[in-house]
């Protein structure tokens, strides 16, 4: 057999395919089938390659299954053996089912990036159409180097988007609408409920609890914007809220971050005062008998909105910068543990680097030093004006450097200051005149200007074409050029390979482009500079050649 | 680089100068000369501490040189930051010094803290609050507590105190510079006790680097600094809340509350002399016999024994013996009880009394026949007392300890001080909370020692506008009284005058508000980064974020900017500023509602993109309600003759310039300072804003309605948005040694200090 070692999961017997009678292997990580009395496979596919498989139906009289793969072939197995093949094909059918979801998601995830990949960058799409689908270049060799990150499985790599934040005022784009009988809609979005999420993990904790066992969606929502939660001004109704608990979560939270502190001293406000008067002197001492009881509820009102807000302001800017959130529970974390085996003195060794930082940045004056950081150019405004009130609307023209213009001032300057009148020498008047047309546009000399003409002779689907070819052909030498030095064999093989590569663009794409445009009277040199870089690759190849041929005699 | 100021070599350790700090130094050292009191103001973030420092430090040098000399600077600074600051400044110098001179000068430098920031103990210093580091420490530290270990070897002591007894005191700390930090490294070293060694250093240090209240507390002042050498020059920064230091630290306020746990500690008193008498009588004899003797032994005492403070101890009493009525242990408690029983009866009154200390002490002598003398000797012999009868904790017997202080204060004084009672809050009139309020109204009482023992005194801060008011209230006669301006090439300050009003009447108008919120939505789309607001007073910033919030005017700002919210809780809004820090921080903008006279308004910088606008939301009037306010001001009419009104705009306009200058911090720096209140734009208010935010009204910036300011906002910021320059500031605001020693810029720094 092909590979001994291999795990052989399921074996049938009497399969045929293409009219031929074999056995069916089902190992850990492929399906194989071999012919009847021969030591090898024929087919062999790997589970990740399926996409996936078909059965015959029930009443059908070929008992069959057919596996699909991702590349559109097919192959299909038919179930002879007389007594027990529906038997032999749901046994196989089970063992794929559960065997399928299992290679699927790797295959899938790696699918799915090419696809989000080409769908998300037009231009690497029909680079695609035109080297992988004309067969220039194998699918492989185009993902080589593209999907460098998905085999490191690195999500930041992988999903390099960056994390958006949430806005501050998620709550009120909340609108709610009076829907004309004395009740109140709300519109929530599948991001603004990302949103809750992330700011108050205690809301989705709840949301996970009790949906959809408990309540429906639409009641959690409308238990949510019923709640006290919700409206911190109202008063607390009932007991049975169950947000209730979210509230009272969130108060720990605030008051578990209030007890940390903070990590800036000159911030703190607790140890702001060296030394406070002792209690019952002073002129504003707080009135010692203001408990909560005699607090107005409109004052206790008050204070909810105001905690409120500190809370969800912090907790907004928790949720923007979560990772940042979790390292610096880390760390806290970590200090802790060293404070806790230590005395409490060790945890005065952990504050003074920050407090020692701080401090210099308060004393810092930096316009009285002699400046010795690096000089940056600054941006030289000549109408601020301008800068200010936004970008005007910009007119095409020729840029030149100040340097040049100065020149060729001076140089016209000096021309003038020189220039002699001869008449003896001037021009016969034909002469002239025939220069002038030749100067006018459409004359002889005038021809030169073509480069902006470009665009009104060739017609916009040569244009594009050519646009193609040129990114194509780019894209092919970037992997021939990646090949040098060519110091591995694998590299030796990839630049021949890349030759050919470069050969067969030229013989099937440049050449039938050449001869199109030759077909439509346009200027050939349109091809010129294409040609160019090819002829740059094969001179290296051919150098890289013989001296390799050399170096072997 | 080298200064020459009036012939003072003077060292400075940057390359460059703002003309104003040369100005300043130059006033500095005139008052220096003239062994005078100053009055300096000059805005923050214009490097005073720097300039302050280098000049004193150069007058101390070339002091054995000078016919007059100083001999040490006591640098009294108001937070704990600020004291560090100041440090890390002077080692900066030092090190410039070092660099320049090529010597190690051995000049000694440390800043003195509170136990709390100092102690290095285990247990002691993993307390929370200072007032419990405190007790802890008296309990390990007493010396009757030490004199038990003898006896008893199981007694717990702090073995870094004992360390620092035995050998600290012999060796002196070694010159440098010593932040609170390093002395706590110091003291582990060592294993001396850092407090301790601070609080005996000071008295051969160079400089000294404290908070207000080691000097103006009569009862820190009395332990910590009554030893410092008269030869001292005296630097108050950030004083414009000097005044209400000193009052505060003199004033009494006396509840029900305080009166039932006084009459448990008399309890404890009496069944603690009972049983001292049947074991240890002689203790009690020997009391009696010193007490006959006098009170020499107040100065003898150690000064681990924080007994020894009172507030006031004028120098006739320790000359004289401690009555016989009071002298004996029994007769003492006796006394207490009726005196205690007397200020009960006071506070059992339904309508509010206001008398003065004679009225009281003639009343206490008709009601219970209590004289004026034993009054004047009540807090020295429960002093005595307590520490005859060896009471660890003293923290438990503060209540006693308070009303002892206030006898002695009520009885000494005749004059600057008010007796108030209230049977009742005025928010509250059916809720009985009795309270007596002993309140010092004359600031002076307590800075009386300071200008009398020390030879120069400097009062200094960003906001001392108008210059004169502070000397007539503190009742001093400067010699110099300057204030400097910052020299600018671009204004770096917008000042808007909004028309808004908030008068006490109109202000919780529905329109006013709703037009503070717009003003605050509408900068929130402008500026960048961070925007600071400031309430008038607490509860009103509460009524009007729940007013904005019904409004929907919160919501709409939260599409702009994060809000927080400064609340009663100072761990709570620690949090929250942080918080706000690191919105600015990462760029998402945030807005911070704080209120006047708050904390934060008093202790927080807001430099660059942490503040680059201030709203002052109305005028910052004290309430002006309170009885003891307006017993106050009734005494600066009578005795100073400053008008009520000229005194509460001047306290209001202070807070207001507080509050705005939080957000400049320098000349790198800049911000939009907006007022949000037409009575701004009147002359006397504008009259006595700070000359450096005078500077900046023109009147193209009165009077602007909301949308003005938002259109003069944007073209600021955005002006502003461009890279700051040295080469611009050059010759301008910046100066190096050339242009400063040329004649035409000697001429122009004359004219920057406004002389009053």
């Amino acid at each position: 057999m092909a590979s001994l070692s291999e795990e052989v999961l399921l074996v049938v017997k009497k399969v045929r395919q293409r009219k031929q009678d074999g056995t069916l292997y089902l190992m850990a990580e492929r399906v194989a089938w071999g012919p009847e009395g021969k030591d090898r496979f024929t087919v062999s596919h790997l589970y990740a390659d399926i996409r996936c498989q078909k059965i015959s139906p029930d009443g059908k009289a070929k008992i069959q299954l057919q596996l699909v793969l991702h590349t559109g072939e097919s192959t299909t197995f038919h179930f002879a053996n007389e007594s027990s093949a529906l038997k032999d094909r749901d046994a196989t059918k089970e063992l794929l089912q559960q065997l399928l979801p299992k290679f699927k998601k790797k295959a899938n995830k790696e699918l799915e990036e090419k696809n989000r990949m080409l769908q998300e960058d037009p231009v690497l799409f029909q680079l695609y159409k035109d080297l992988v689908v004309s067969q220039v270049i194998s699918a492989e060799e185009f993902w080589a180097n593209r999907l460098g990150g998905i085999n490191n499985t690195d999500p930041a790599v992988v999903n390099n988007k960056q994390e958006v934040g949430i806005s501050g005022a998620f709550l009120a784009d909340i609108r709610p609408q009076t829907d004309g009988c004395n009740g109140l809609r709300y519109n929530l979005t599948a991001d603004i409920i990302e949103s809750i999420f992330r700011t108050y993990p205690a809301v989705k904790q709840k949301y996970s609890e009790n949906v959809p066992h408990n309540l429906t969606e639409k009641e959690f929502w409308t238990r949510f914007f019923q709640s006290h939660y919700f409206h911190r001004d109202r008063i607390n109704t009932g007991t049975q809220d169950i947000f209730s608990e979210c509230a009272k979560q969130d108060e720990k939270g605030l008051k578990s971050l209030v007890i940390q502190g903070v990590k800036n001293p000159l911030v703190d406000l607790l140890s702001l005062e060296d030394k406070t008067l002792d209690e019952g002197y002073g002129i504003c001492t707080t009135l010692p008998s203001t408990s909560n009881a005699n607090k107005t509820v409109k004052e206790s009102s008050n204070s909810a909105i105001i905690k409120r807000f500190n809370h969800h302001s912090a907790m907004v800017l928790a949720a923007g910068s979560r990772k940042g959130v979790f390292t610096s529970l880390l760390t806290a974390s970590s200090s802790e543990t060293s404070s806790t085996d230590g005395n409490s003195r060790d945890s005065d060794f952990f504050q003074p680097p920050v407090k020692k930082v701080k401090l210099q940045e308060a004393i810092e004056y930096e316009d009285l030093q002699r400046e010795n950081r690096p000089k940056t150019v600054a941006l030289n405004l000549k109408k601020s004006d301008r800068y200010a009130h936004g970008p005007v609307p910009l007119q095409s023209q020729h840029y030149t450097t100040s340097q040049d213009i100065i020149n060729s001032v001076n140089y016209i300057r000096h021309e003038m200051m020189n220039y002699k009148p001869n008449l003896t020498e001037v021009l016969s008047s034909t002469a002239a005149s025939s220069a002038i047309a030749a100067l006018s546009p459409g004359g002889v000399l005038m021809q030169a200007g073509a480069q902006q003409a470009i665009n009104q002779m060739v017609p916009t689907e040569v244009q594009g074409e050519l646009k193609h070819l040129y990114v194509a052909a780019g894209e092919l030498l970037r992997h021939f050029w990646s090949c040098f030095p060519v110091n591995t064999p694998f590299l030796e093989e990839k630049v021949m390979k890349m030759k050919s590569n470069l050969e067969r663009f030229q013989v099937t794409k440049l050449c039938p482009f050449q001869e199109k445009i030759q077909r439509q009277y346009l200027s050939t040199n349109l091809t010129g500079h294409l040609e160019e870089m090819l002829q740059t690759a094969y001179s290296k190849f051919h150098i890289w050649q013989t001296r390799r041929m050399m170096r072997k005699t | 680089m080298k200064l020459n100021i009036e012939g003072l070599l003077v060292y400075f350790p940057y390359d460059y100068i703002y003309p104003e700090q040369y100005s300043y130094m130059l006033e500095l050292k005139r008052t220096l000369d003239a062994k005078g009191h100053g009055v300096l103001e000059m805005p923050s973030g214009t490097g005073k501490t720097i300039s302050l420092l280098s000049l004193i430090v150069a007058y101390q040098r070339v002091s054995s040189a000078f016919p007059l000399d100083v001999t040490k600077l006591i640098y009294c600074s108001r937070t704990v930051p600020e004291i560090e600051k100041v440090v890390e400044e002077l080692r900066k110098l030092m090190e410039f010094y070092a660099k320049e001179t090529g010597e190690r000068n051995n000049f000694l430098a440390l800043a003195l803290s509170s136990r709390k920031n100092l102690c290095i103990h285990p247990e002691v210093s993993s307390l929370r609050f200072g007032k419990e580091v405190d007790g802890k420490c008296h309990s390990l530290t007493a010396s009757y507590i030490r004199a038990q270990r003898h006896v008893n070897p199981n007694q717990p002591v702090c073995r870094f105190y004992e360390e620092f007894d035995a050998v600290g005191r012999q060796v002196p700390l070694p010159a440098g510079i010593y932040n609170l930090d390093d002395l706590k490294d110091f003291g582990r070293r060592k294993g001396w006790c850092p407090y301790y060694l601070a609080r005996y250093a000071i008295l051969h240090a160079n400089i000294v680097v404290y908070s207000y209240h080691y000097l103006l507390d009569p009862k820190i002042a009395d332990l910590v600094s009554k030893e410092l050498a008269k030869k001292s020059v005296v630097v108050f920064d950030e004083a414009h809340n000097i005044d209400n230091v000193c009052i505060d630290s003199m004033s009494v306020n006396i509840t029900r509350r305080t009166l039932d746990r006084c009459q448990n500690n008399v309890d404890t008193l009496q069944n603690t002399i009972q049983k001292i008498k049947e074991t240890d009588a002689a203790k009690l004899r020997e009391e009696y016999r010193r007490l006959v003797e006098g009170l020499k032994e107040a100065n003898v005492a150690r000064e681990t024994d924080i007994y020894l403070s009172n507030p006031v101890l004028p120098d006739e009493i320790l000359k004289e013996a401690v009555p016989g009525t009071i002298r004996t242990a029994e007769h003492f408690v006796g006394f207490l009880r009726r005196f205690l029983e007397y200020l009960k009866s006071r506070l059992r009154v339904h309508h509010v009394v206001q008398e003065s200390a004679p009225q009281f002490l003639k009343d206490i002598f008709d009601k219970v026949c209590i004289d004026r003398k034993p009054l004047r000797f009540c807090a020295e012999r429960l002093q005595s007392l307590l520490r005859t009868l060896e009471i660890a904790d003293i923290a438990d017997f503060s209540a006693v300890t308070l009303i002892s202080n206030f006898a002695t204060l009520v009885s000494t004084y005749s004059q600057g001080f008010t007796i108030i009672i209230e049977p009742f809050e005025d928010r509250t009139p059916t809720i009985a909370n009795p309270v007596l309020h002993f309140s010092c109204m004359d600031p002076s009482i307590a800075i009386k020692p300071v200008f009398q023992r020390f030879q120069s005194v400097i009062i200094t801060s960003g906001t001392l506008s108008p210059l004169d008011i502070y000397p007539r209230i503190l009742d001093f006669r400067p010699v110099t009284m300057a204030s400097f301006t910052m020299t600018l090439n671009t204004f770096n300050v917008c000042l808007c005058l909004v028309a808004l009003s908030s008068k006490f009447e109109t202000r919780e108008d529905f329109a006013v508000i709703r037009n503070y919120g717009n003003l605050l939505l509408e900068m929130s789309a402008v500026v960048p980064d961070g925007i600071v607001a400031f309430f008038t007073s607490y509860v009103y910033m509460e009524n009007i974020v729940a007013s904005w919030y019904e409004q929907g005017i919160l919501e709409n700002i939260q599409r702009n900017k994060l809000i927080f919210i400064e609340t009663q809780d100072a761990a709570e809004t620690s949090m929250a500023l942080e918080k706000y820090q690191e919105a600015c921080e990462n760029g998402r903008g945030a807005i911070l509602l704080s209120v006047a006279r708050g904390k934060v308004s008093e202790g927080i910088d807001f430099v660059h993109h942490f503040g680059r606008a201030v709203i002052m939301f109305g005028v910052p009037y004290v309430y002006t309600q309170s009885r003891i306010l307006k017993a106050r001001l009734e005494y600066l009419r009578d005795q100073f003759q400053i008008r009520e009104n000229d005194f509460l705009t001047f306290d209001a306009m202070r807070h207001a310039a507080q509050c705005v200058g939080r957000a400049i911090r320098g000349k790198t720096d800049y911000g939009l300072m907006i007022f949000a209140d037409k009575r701004y734009a009147r002359a006397d208010k504008r009259g006595k804003l700070p000359r450096w935010i005078q500077e900046h009204i023109n009147d193209g910036s009165l009077n602007l309605t909301v949308d003005e300011t938002v259109q003069l906002s944007k073209h600021f910021l955005r002006q502003m948005a461009q890279p700051f320059r040295q080469e611009d500031q050059l010759g301008l605001s910046l100066l190096t040694l050339e242009q400063l020693e040329s004649e035409e810029m000697l001429q122009k720094i004359t004219q920057i200090a406004h002389q009053t």
